[in-house]
């Protein structure tokens, strides 16, 4: 055990290492529904001129990791190329009962949840292929919800470095400020995806942070 | 015990207590199978951010129309100096139920923790 985590180490070492500034890996992590496909689309449409995926409000849209290669971003002077990786929201639950409330047919309700499942293994397993997270919360919502703080955990585990975004300040019920009260010991922008607000913000911090 | 709406039956609930050391021998499927059978687990120590990780990945494999996933939360014991009225109280309850200083994990089957949400006055625990 402790030699697999010991060559798992070495691995990402070397890799890092040898690794070019263009291969650089930012993963959009966060709960179902907090807005991680249209920050993607977002971020793609302003420097590549094209959307990445479909964003939802059925929840569970993006079931598979949706990759972006060589997005260039300029900001305050600097650039930064990277492969932008969109995963599924991670869940502890999904239940096919909940896309029928969306009007979808069974059938269709029990692949939908078969097929999220999926996605949220993968999503965990492409923690260990990123290099930097967005960590995309809905700031309509408790930021102190189980799923956001495994994510927190494991990242901070991994030593990945992350930036929490907290999406959604167009509307009424955002709380920005209780996102940052929650987490205060790390880096917190306030951007709205849908509306582009503050994003030019984060593209400041992340041409930074790599 | 929890109550069901008039003309279904009874649901039975367990709650289990299980030492961390035996959580961490025991393989996360062995485990799973408690919490398919509407048992809240309930493990004396706040599981690591990596453990956390497993767990979900192991629930999403056994997801299936009868079994829609878990709600989990971990408490962990705050050691900070300043500590407010409700970290004290928490502390309290934690210490009270595990006799450790090490957190508290609770883990139950996400229906029946959603059916508890729903109707918490109908939950009758008989002890």
């Amino acid at each position: 055990m402790v030699l697999v985590k010991l060559r798992k180490r070495l691995k990402s070492l070397i890799s890092k290492m040898f690794k070019k500034k263009s291969d650089v890996k930012i993963g959009l992590y966060g709960p179902v529904n907090s807005g991680k496909t249209t920050l993607a689309n977002k971020i793609c449409t302003d420097w590549l001129g094209e959307d990445i995926g479909k964003a939802s409000v059925v929840p569970h849209e993006t079931r598979e990791i949706q990759v972006k290669e060589k997005v260039k971003i300029e900001s305050n002077g600097k650039s930064l190329t990277f492969n932008l990786v969109d995963t599924p929201g991670i869940a502890t639950k999904i239940d096919f009962e909940d896309f029928i409330k969306h009007g979808m047919k069974k059938k269709a309700a029990k692949q939908r949840a078969k097929e999220a499942t999926k996605g949220v293994i993968e999503a965990i397993k492409w923690l260990d292929n990123v290099d930097m997270v967005l960590v995309v919360l809905d700031s309509t919502k408790d930021p102190l919800d189980q799923v956001n703080i495994t994510i927190l955990g494991n990242l901070d585990a991994r030593k990945i470095p992350f930036i929490v975004v907290a999406n959604k300040v167009d509307l009424k019920s955002s709380k920005a400020s209780r996102v940052r009260e929650a987490f205060p010991n790390y880096k917190t922008i306030g951007i709205s995806a849908k509306t582009g607000f503050n994003v030019e913000e984060l593209y400041n911090h992340l041409v930074d942070a790599v | 015990m929890m109550k069901k709406k008039r003309g279904e039956k009874h649901m039975n609930l367990k709650i289990k207590f299980v030492p961390y050391e035996k959580f961490k021998e025991n393989n996360l499927g062995k485990f799973m199978k408690e919490l398919k059978h509407n048992t809240i687990v309930l493990i004396d120590a706040k599981l690591s951010a990596d453990e956390e990780a497993k767990l979900i990945k192991e629930t999403m494999e056994k997801v299936s129309n009868d079994f829609s996933g878990i709600e989990m939360n971990s408490l962990e014991l705050s050691t900070g100096k300043q500590e407010s009225g409700i970290d004290v109280v928490k502390n309290m309850i934690i210490e009270r139920i595990t006799g450790k200083k090490r957190g508290l994990t609770i883990i139950g089957p996400a229906k029946t923790v959603r059916q508890i949400r729903k109707n918490p006055e109908e939950l009758l625990l008989y002890m």
